[in-house]
Formats: structure tokens, sequence, C-alpha cells
């Protein structure tokens, strides 16, 4: 099994991909963290909105760790003779690329965005309209991730260009990753009372 | 003269000793009031968590939202000008249990325990002759309750009567820090609360699961399964049943102090009552945008009809655990008490009660009393504090009034019938430190029809604070602040006011 894991990933591409996973997670809950903090303050005390803070790391840490080790085990179904960078790069890609889906749907709550009158009228009139709403996600999600990854297939600047943008966000997550440490030195602090 | 004491007057001496065993009791009895001469009575307190008084048909709201309340009142003693101990859970529950103000039992952070004199010095100290049983679903609380447990036979856990989620796991495993950490644990997976979490994949995961978890009940509750804020399910029929089961096994005399979160929010009433007051002809009065209004709350209305909807919920789950006290015999030798810890507001750009202003509608609260036998209801208008229940309640059992206690016998209870010149006051510290000085908060003082609000050390008033003086009986709405046009009043009732926060700031400089 080792053998198997090694023959696909490097130490350095696994650290990089667990880096590139971490990244989307903690940016979301760094915004929100920082959108309800004078909430949380309001309703209880500085202390314990920097305490709801902290636990929010330590999750967000947590979700990393489960989210890397799913999207290294999908990476494992990749063709072999991917090498080493492009296989984390496009894993790199597809997480961030379902990320931004994921937070541009909590978004549309934060900013309350919802679907104009008439599309929700011809929506209660039609007999599936679950099924419509399902369609219409596919039509718009499937070209953004479909696109990218024809890319990565046919050119290798698009390779370059993703090891690029990893590079780059791969610092700013490792100062994420001292929040998370900060968040459970916080954590253990207040378990310890 | 024979002096010799033999069988026969040893047993006519021995007949006496009943007489002579049971005369100091019966001698004692001839002072006291006639309910206290038969054997002891039980107490039950019922709590319906951020009741406001101001959202009650009882106390004449624009809405009936408490038919069952209503009907059961006519033979109680229903207090119209009752007032809170603070504006949450903290404060407002922990004046009820120890019958002091919260500048003297110091619960006035969130979530905070009582000083440590008061986790003896509470309802369930002193009814030492009674079985003492608590419940609540409230977290904060429980954190109340868990203090006293030295005090109580039967602390029935918090997590028995929930719907069973990966809440309670939170709880244990950061068992000293549960809540934050059940609020923090709701905020990265509830994504269905808002229709955003810190989480951005799993939570979508454990909300299926969830969903799962209470699937039967969805029919029940269309706007969901009511919770404690976190992700704990929970339904007072449950409770109720439960503590009705309870209580017809304990053993008699006890003292039940049973805390119910609804109609807190979230609001999710049941079927029943779902959409009842759609499209009435209900209008509140239109007041202006407040100073504490920080973050304007949006949809008041709306959030007002899902308010006075799980009312109608808590007035019948009321309603059932009234019956089956009746019915079981219960309530011919208890004594009932309907109360809540704290108000709610839906007006001046404010929802909820998580608020530094004190309009009524966030301090005053329901307190009904049904007087075991009781035949004729009784309407009672003087101002009262939930301090006084206490006292009133040991007055009424037999039991040693409190000596620690800031509150009064409740009319029609006490020997006199009011005390002349009584201050009612309120608290709220939430972001003091809780054993300095009390320099940032809102407070008020109530006396006969005035009421003063002051508050200080916020950002948003002068370093005077700031004073409005509303006259309650001819303005229950407060409307025209009075503080500019009857200065006397107002000056007078800020000094004492002040004169009382140096008074009970003294011991912590």
């Amino acid at each position: 099994m080792v053998n198997f894991i090694t023959q696909r990933y490097s130490r350095q591409g696994l650290w990089s991909l667990f880096l590139i996973c971490a990244f989307p997670l903690h940016f979301w809950t760094l915004i929100l963290v920082f959108r309800d903090i004078s909430w949380l303050t309001e309703r209880t005390n500085a202390w314990d909105a920097i305490g709801v803070a902290s636990y929010g790391m330590v999750f967000a840490f947590i979700e990393s760790v489960v989210i890397f080790l799913v999207v290294a085990l999908l990476g494992l179904l990749m063709p072999k003779q991917w090498e080493y960078d492009r296989r984390i790069a496009f894993l790199g890609l597809l997480i961030l690329l379902t990320s931004l889906w994921g937070i541009i749907s909590q978004l549309l709550f934060l900013w309350n965005v919802f679907l104009p009158a008439q599309a929700i009228e011809f929506l209660r009139n039609s007999s599936h309209p679950l099924r419509i709403i399902y369609a219409a996600c596919l039509m718009v999600v499937t070209p953004t991730i479909l696109l990218p990854a024809y890319s990565f297939i046919r050119s290798k600047k698009a390779v370059t260009f993703m090891k690029n943008i990893m590079e780059r966000l791969s610092l700013l997550t490792m100062f994420y990753l001292f929040f998370d440490l900060l968040g459970l030195i916080i954590v253990i602090i207040r378990n310890i009372n | 003269m024979d002096n010799q004491f033999n069988r026969r007057d040893f047993l006519k001496l021995a007949g006496l000793l009943p007489i002579s065993l049971s005369t100091p009791r019966l001698s004692r009895l001839l002072d006291t009031p006639s309910w206290i001469q038969e054997k002891p009575k039980n107490v039950i307190v019922v709590v319906f968590d951020a009741f406001s008084a101001h959202n009650i048909s009882l106390y004449g709201y624009g809405r009936m939202t408490t038919p069952n309340i209503e009907r059961l009142s006519k033979r109680a003693i229903v207090y119209h000008n009752h007032f809170a101990g603070g504006n949450f859970t903290t404060p407002g529950t922990a004046s009820l249990l120890t019958g002091v103000l919260p500048w003297t039992h110091r619960a006035f952070v969130p979530n905070s325990e009582v000083a440590e004199p008061f986790a003896s010095r509470n309802i369930f100290g002193a009814f030492q002759n009674h079985y003492r049983i608590a419940y609540t679903h409230n977290g904060w609380a429980y954190t109340l309750l868990r203090q006293f447990h030295k005090e109580i036979d039967e602390l029935i856990a918090r997590e028995k009567l929930l719907v069973g989620s990966f809440d309670t796991a939170i709880q244990k495993l950061f068992k000293n820090d549960d809540d934050i950490a059940s609020v923090s644990w709701a905020r990265n997976m509830r994504v269905n609360e808002d229709g955003f979490a810190y989480s951005l994949f799993l939570s979508h995961l454990y909300e299926d699961l969830q969903e799962k978890k209470i699937e039967n009940f969805k029919a029940l509750f269309p706007r969901g399964l009511p919770t404690t804020g976190s992700d704990n399910g929970f339904l007072v029929e449950q409770a109720v049943d439960y503590i009705a089961d309870r209580l017809t096994s304990i053993s008699q005399p006890f003292v039940g102090y049973f805390h119910f979160l609804p109609p807190h929010y979230p609001y999710r009433t049941s079927q029943e009552f779902y959409n009842t007051f759609n499209g009435d002809s209900f209008k509140p009065v239109e007041k202006p945008i407040d100073i504490f209004a920080r973050r304007v709350s949006k949809n008041l209305l709306k959030k007002r009809k899902e308010y006075d909807e799980f009312i109608l919920y808590c007035d019948k789950e009321f309603g059932r655990l009234y019956s089956y006290l009746e019915s079981s015999g219960l309530l011919e030798n208890t004594w009932l008490v309907l109360t809540s810890d704290h108000g709610e507001m839906f007006e001046r750009g404010i929802s909820g009660h998580s608020t530094d202003a004190l309009y009524q509608p966030v301090v005053r609260i329901p307190l009904v009393i049904f007087e075991p036998s009781r035949e004729v209801g009784m309407d009672v208008h003087t101002v009262t504090s939930a301090v006084d229940v206490l006292p009133t309640l040991t007055h009424l059992t037999g039991e040693r009034m409190p000596d620690w206690t800031e509150g009064i016998i409740l009319p029609p209870f006490a020997s006199t019938d009011q005390i002349p010149d009584r201050n009612v006051y309120l608290l709220r510290a939430n972001n003091n430190d809780q054993y300095a000085p009390v320099t940032m908060a809102s407070t008020m003082l109530i006396r006969e029809n005035y009421k003063l609000h002051y508050y200080f050390g916020y950002p948003e008033v002068s370093a005077d604070g700031l004073v409005r003086l509303f006259d309650i009986e001819s303005d229950p709405e407060e409307m025209v602040d009075l503080s500019q046009s009857k200065t006397g009043v107002a000056s007078e009732l800020l000094n004492e006011l002040k004169a009382k926060l140096t008074e009970v700031n003294k011991p912590y400089r």
C-alpha cells in the first residue's frame, strides 16, 4: 500500500496537496469568524467570542485533514502515467473549484440573493421543480470543472500556472496553520479550568 | 404518703405523652396562616424562557397567544407588573433562584455561576425538608443548576430530554467549556440555520445525518424541530410527559424547578400553530430605532409572528401539564408558579433579548401563582420582582424565610399590602468583570408608575450616561421620555439608583 502511494505522490507533493485543501476551508472560516465576532461579543463577551473563533480554527484544521485524505485517495484513481506535479496540480485545481462553488452557494444566503420572482413562479408551476434546479446547477457547474480538466490534459502551461498559484497560496495557508495552533492553545486553556 | 410510683401511674402518665409532644407544634400553628396548618405543600416552578409579558394575551396583547393560560388563570393570582432580575438567562434565572439581584449574586456574565455563598443560598437550599428536583433545556440555566447540585436531590441531566445529536458528544469532549464548544460546533456545522456555516464540506454531510435523525418529527414542526440554539433538538411534549411522570413517583413534599427553553429563539412552533397569525389584523405600535440597535434587525414583524406562534405551543404544553397535575390530584397540595427568566422584543430595530436596551418587552415577564384549592382569580397590579418569588414560596410552605433574600413576600400573602416607595431594580452588565465594580451596564429602577433607565459606560452614551424616564402606567409602550420634563422625579430616582450602585460596588473596589 505504501509503495502504491509513493509511486503516485512525493512527500513534498502530499504536503502541497494538504496546504491547498486547507486553504479554502480556513479562508472561509476566517471570513465568517470576523463577520461573527462582534455579534458574539455582544451576546457573550470578548473571551467567549475568541473561544468560538478558536474552536472554529481547530475544526477547520480537522476538516482539512479529512478532505485531504479523501482527495489523496481520489488521486489514486488518476492515470498512472501522470507525473507527480501534474497529479497534485490537478487535484489542487479540483479542490479549489469545488470550494469556490461551495463558497458561492453560501454567499447567496449571506448576500440575500434569491431567485427572481418569475423563476420561482416557473418552478412552482412545474411538476418537477427539484429536478429542474439540479439540472440547472449541473449545467452551470459542470463546464467549470470539465474545461480546466481538459486544459490540464492538453497543455503543460496550465499545469505550470496551477503550480504557481499553489505555491503562493501555500505560503498563506502556513499563516492560517499558525492561527490553528493559536486556536488549539486557546481551546486547551479554556478546557483546563 | 405512699410515694411508690407503680405501673398503673406510669401508664396514666404515658397516655399524656402524645399531647405533650404535640403541644409545641399546636401552639405554633395558632399564629400560622391556615394553608400551612395542613401537611406541607409541594412547590412547582415552571419557567418558559424568554417569555415576554408584552406578547401574552393574558396581559392584554393584541393576539390570542395564551388561551389555556387565560382559562386556567381564572382561578389563579395574576401579577401584571412583574419584572425579571436581568434581561438574559444567567442573571434572570439566578435572581429567580437565589432571591437576590444580579449585583449581589454576581452571575451577570453570560453562562457564569453565582458567587460562592449562593451555591447553597437558593431555592433548593431553602427547602431542606422537601425533595428537590430540577430540569432545564437551557445550557446557561443548567450551569447554575449544576452549581447548586449539592442542594438538589434529583438534577435531571439536560441531555436526557434532548433529541440525541453529536452536540452531546462535543459537550462531553469539552466538558469544561461545553457551551462555547457547542456554539462553535453549531456555527461550523449547522448550515441549515442561516444558509451558511464555517465548514464548507462536512457541514452538508452532517446536515444529512441530522435530517435523518429527526425525519419522524419533520411533519410536526414545519420550521424545524425546536433546538437549544446549537443542534440539540427537543420536544416540550417529551419533557412535560417525563416531568409529570416523575412528579407522581417522587416523595412529597417536593420542590420542582422546570425551565423549558421555548419560546426562546429559534421560534419553531408545532404544525398545529404554524401560520396561525398569518394575515391577521394585528399591528404593533411603531417605535423609533433605538440607540442600542447596533445592527438593525430586519423582518421584525415576521419574527414577532413566529415568536407569537411559538408561545401558542408553550401555552398548550402548560395546559397539558396543568391537566396532568390536576387529574393526578397533585394540584390540591401544590403551589404552582408560572414565570420566566426574561422577556423578548421585536421593536425599535431590536430583535430578541441580546440587547443593552431595557424596554418593557425584554424585562416584564409573567407571574401566575396557582394556589391549591383557589376557585376565584385575583389580579395584582403592584410592581413586583423575580427576587420576590423565593421568599414568598418559603412563606407559603411554612419554611424558614431566607435571611439573605432581597425580595419581599408578594401580595396578597404579605401582612402589609405593599412596602411604600419600594424600588424594583434590574441589571444588565454582561461585559463587566464578574467581581469588579459595575462600570458598564444597563440598569433600571421602577418605583410606582415611574421607570428609570440608566445606561452608562457604553461607547454610544456620554460620560454622564444616558437617562430615560417613563410613566409605565399611562405610557406602557414607553413612547414619551419624561427625563427632561419631569426632572425632579428623574433626578430623585437617578440619585437613588446611583447610591445603590455605589453601595453594591463597595465590596469590589
